[in-house]
């Protein structure tokens, strides 16, 4: 049933947006976790709950499927959206650095590297990005005039 | 036996068929000119916020509750 | 050579282009009169077509063959009784499964049926693909397209029509409404065919599927049936309202195991549009979606204008250079230099930002969002005492109060739209970010962020606490009734969003040539001017920006205005220009503290003791709250049309800010806060 594999998808994508979300907020309050170094988080309470929220949307469309809903998929296409949104966010944030450190030259971008600005925003869409390709069929909206 | 509601009473997703609308003349001309017609008929995709989501003449609109209190439809077809 | 004749009925949903169909079909021969006992119009046409003559009669439109209406009564007993030898449907091709749900009572009746699949050139380029040929293959009758209101596909209908009344046999093709019921059915019909009468004119199977649906109409002729007590028992042995609603549902069924076989994409019309206003509009999602999205909108907006800002700082400085290098006039040098590149200079700076966001808000218009987002928050809203529509011209007003008071002319309701104008001002403008930027920077260096976040709320705190003050006071009522159309989602394109964002942001840099430009040039010229008795020259440099000028003898009458809040002569001065623009407030700061515009050095001067973090925070919610800009408040008297209004705006806000200010500065100085 391509409505399980959904539910699995959603499931797994709910679990790591939730947990890297919370580990973003937890690591502004300066608990250290010891894993920001090694998966790139920073802290950030704001962008932590749009990716809880995002987590939210997929782990909402992961109970609607389990239980028998259809329009469970809803959720897991949205998800996957906002996903995609957040991860061109996070690209625009890495083509405004290479702006600073090309165009303008400025100083304070001296020392950095494309690593800095990396994101669990921006991996973690990666995952969304397969889902849309793989149900690419269903995402099919008309051009604005 | 078809049962004669306010559309705000129907339950989320389900169809119902304009049986009248009970407001004022200029009230009702806007929804009449939105394609609320007696015998129309409106799906209610939302209703658990301060105004329904619903669907009629295949156009979505957003209405307040108080103005679809005045839309009574029975559950059609039934 | 003999003539044939046949009677055709039309039947059909209402709105399905029975009418116009009718016309095409008979043109002028028609006449209309009434059925019989009954107010309900019935028209009858004719049409020889190929030696046949087709008596044509109209039936009223109905969504089903149940008794509930006169419409439906008629309709049906004109199929039962008259027995025409072709019922054509009238089916609208882009509401397939609506229309079907009479094709299956039609069925049932024992009618000869043909369909007329009309509008399917709509439903075509709306992207439906119907299959006519599947079409036919399962509900075993013929269908033809057509297009009434150009006339198109009557002849093949005609044709049609003629080659199915020719037919002798006919096969009925029924729903199954599975086993339970069916047997009931069976033992239904056992029993009605012993009544001669009933059996007579109407299909067994019909009349016990009626019977178990409850039908009034056939209840009330059994009654007087010889068969009645045994047909009660029978139907005494199921829970009546449990078989109405199963054998609806059997009906549902039977359509929607045909639908998806011979029509693409429009099965039960769950568009993607429809899937995702069903999770944005959740009721616990909704607003964790909305406010993730304005995150994302707001985060592109500061990190993405960053280096664009650097560019027009950099543009900027080189003007700098280019016009003390070459201008040698002492007063026109400083005009040029520190007037108007400088001023100018300043306010475009935020170009980036507020064409970002204008771009970003733009987009989640044009994609149909915003719509949505007025819908989440209109519950929210309405308890403010705004309305739903008042949210977006609110959420503007983070980039600039000019727009966003313009925005407000989508709202149909005067009363309404008068308050979101009168509490737009306090939304905390891009304008308004310098001067906490400075200040918060300068004083309350790491909680900077949290006080600039800070004051965004308040400043929305005050504009919910002002739209409920004006709403029990002066302008009293409810909000109007909340209508909106929500449009299906679309893929916004560059051009568009692009387009509407220039639309927008464009007025910024109009605002920045004119008002501003003339703004900084006066601000320049007050500075310049001696005060009188000060024995100086016109723009001398023992004058610009000093207590001798006549800005500083502006500053020195209203300074006791401001004194209880802990300003000075220079700040009451700033903000006195701030009306111009209020980035100007720190433009002039940095002229009258003689730091130029270098903020750096403004920073450390105002630390180093000519404010206090009290007075700062005093500053800032003062530079919130305070009478709106030149722009702002030229627009709120041409949306208003109301000098009275115009002024209440303006003595409300800075009022306001007064009280505001005062309490910080005198509350906090009481407790010895922050000195």
């Amino acid at each position: 049933m391509a409505n399980k594999n959904k539910m699995f998808f959603a499931l797994a994508a709910g679990i790591l947006y939730v947990l890297f979300g919370c580990m973003q907020i937890v690591e502004q309050f300066g608990i250290k976790t010891g894993l920001a170094e090694l998966l790139l988080i920073p802290g950030d309470i704001f962008g932590g709950l749009c990716l809880v929220v995002i987590g939210a949307v997929f782990l909402y469309g992961a109970k609607e499927l389990n239980s028998g809903m259809n329009m469970g998929v809803s959720y897991v296409y949205v998800g996957i959206l906002m996903s995609l949104v957040f991860m061109a966010v996070y690209v625009l944030i890495i083509g405004a650095s290479l702006l600073e450190v090309y165009l303008i030259q400025n100083e304070d971008y001296l020392e950095w590297r494309i690593i800095d600005d990396i994101r669990p925003g921006l991996y973690l869409g990666f995952l969304s990005l397969a889902g849309y390709v793989a149900w690419r069929g269903r995402f099919s909206l008309p051009a604005a005039k | 036996m078809p049962q004669v509601l306010p559309l705000t009473m129907m339950p989320e997703g389900t169809e119902g068929k304009v049986v009248s609308i009970n407001a004022g003349r200029c009230l009702k001309r806007r929804l009449v000119e939105m394609g609320f017609l007696e015998n129309t008929v409106v799906t209610v995709h939302r209703s658990d916020r301060g105004a329904l989501m619903v669907n009629v003449n295949g156009s979505k609109y957003a209405l307040g509750k108080g103005m679809a209190m005045k839309i009574m439809v029975t559950d059609c077809y039934n | 050579m003999t003539q044939n004749k046949i009677t055709i009925a039309l039947a059909g949903n209402p709105n399905v282009g029975k009418s116009t169909l009718f016309n095409a079909i008979t043109g002028a021969h028609q006449h209309v009169g009434n059925w019989a006992g009954v107010t309900v119009e019935k028209k009858i046409g004719t049409r020889t077509y190929h030696d046949t003559e087709i008596e044509v009669v109209d039936l009223p439109g109905t969504y089903s063959l149940t008794a509930y209406s006169v419409d439906e009564i008629v309709a049906r007993d004109y199929v039962v009784e008259d027995k025409p030898d072709v019922v054509v449907q009238i089916v609208d091709a882009t509401n397939l499964e609506r229309n079907l749900y009479l094709t299956t009572q039609l069925m049932e009746l024992g009618s000869r049926l043909v369909i007329a699949l009309n509008m399917w050139d709509v439903a075509e380029s709306r992207g439906d693909k119907i299959d006519t040929t599947k079409m036919e293959e399962f509900l075993e009758i013929p269908v033809v397209k057509t297009i009434g209101n150009k006339g198109e596909g009557i002849d093949g209908l005609l044709d049609e029509v003629l080659r199915e009344a020719g037919k002798g046999a006919h096969h009925e093709h029924e729903v199954s409404y599975g086993n339970e019921i069916e047997s009931k059915i069976i033992e239904l019909e056992r029993i009605l065919v012993n009544d001669d009468a009933l059996s007579a004119r109407y299909p067994l199977r019909w009349l016990a599927i009626k019977l178990l649906d409850g039908d009034e109409n056939i209840l009330e002729k059994i009654k007087v049936s010889p068969m009645a007590t045994q047909i009660d028992n029978v139907l005494n042995t199921i829970d009546r309202e449990d078989c109405e609603a199963s054998m609806a549902d059997k009906r549902y069924e039977a359509i929607n195991t045909v639908l998806p076989q011979v029509c693409e994409r429009c099965v039960k019309e769950v568009t993607f549009s429809d899937m995702i206003d069903h999770v944005v509009t959740n009721k616990y999602l909704g607003i964790p979606i909305f406010l993730s999205m304005m995150w994302a909108a707001f985060e592109v907006t500061f990190t993405f204008a960053t280096p664009f800002m650097g560019m027009i700082d950099m543009f900027f400085g080189w003007l700098a250079g280019v016009v003390a290098e070459n201008i040698t006039t002492i007063w026109l040098g400083s005009l040029l230099g520190d007037g108007i590149v400088a001023g100018v200079g300043a306010v475009m700076i935020f170009l980036p930002n507020i064409m970002l966001l204008f771009l970003m808000l733009s987009l989640l218009e044009d994609c149909g969002y915003m719509a949505r987002a007025a819908f989440i928050m209109d519950k929210l809203m309405y308890k403010i005492g705004l309305h739903g529509r008042s949210f977006i011209p609110l959420l503007m007003g983070f980039g600039c109060n000019v727009p966003a008071i313009m925005a407000t002319r989508t709202i149909e309701d005067e009363r309404d739209r008068l308050i979101t104008i009168l509490v737009n001002p306090f939304i905390s403008c891009g304008a308004r970010l310098p001067v906490y930027i400075l200040l918060a920077g300068a004083f309350f260096g790491r909680d900077a962020g949290s006080v600039i976040f800070g004051l965004y709320m308040l400043g929305i705190i005050v504009a919910i606490l002002s739209a409920k003050l004006i709403r029990g006071t002066l302008i009293k009522g409810k909000p109007a009734p909340f209508i909106m159309e929500l449009p299906p989602y679309r893929i916004p394109t560059v051009k568009g969003s692009a387009i509407h964002m220039w639309e927008k942001g464009s007025l910024y840099v109009k605002k920045a040539g004119t008002i501003i430009l003339a703004g900084v040039i006066l601000v320049w010229l007050f500075s310049a001017i001696p005060s009188p008795g000060v024995d100086a020259a016109f723009a001398s440099e023992e004058i610009l920006g000093t207590g001798d000028s006549l800005m500083g003898a502006l500053g020195h009458v209203i300074e006791p205005l401001v004194a209880p809040l802990g300003f000075d002569w220079r700040i009451a001065v700033a903000l006195v220009f701030g009306f111009v623009a209020k980035e100007i407030v720190i433009g002039s700061m940095g002229v009258l503290y003689g730091v130029g515009k270098d903020e750096d050095a403004l920073g450390d001067i105002l630390v180093a003791g000519a404010m206090t973090p009290l007075s700062a925070l005093g500053l800032m919610v003062f530079t919130l709250l305070y009478v709106p800009c030149i722009a702002t408040i030229g627009v709120i008297k041409k949306e208003t049309g109301s000098w009275k209004w115009t002024l209440f705006a303006a003595g409300y806000t800075t009022g306001l800010a007064w009280i505001a200010a005062f309490l910080i500065y005198q509350v906090g100085t009481y407790v010895g806060w922050g000195l």
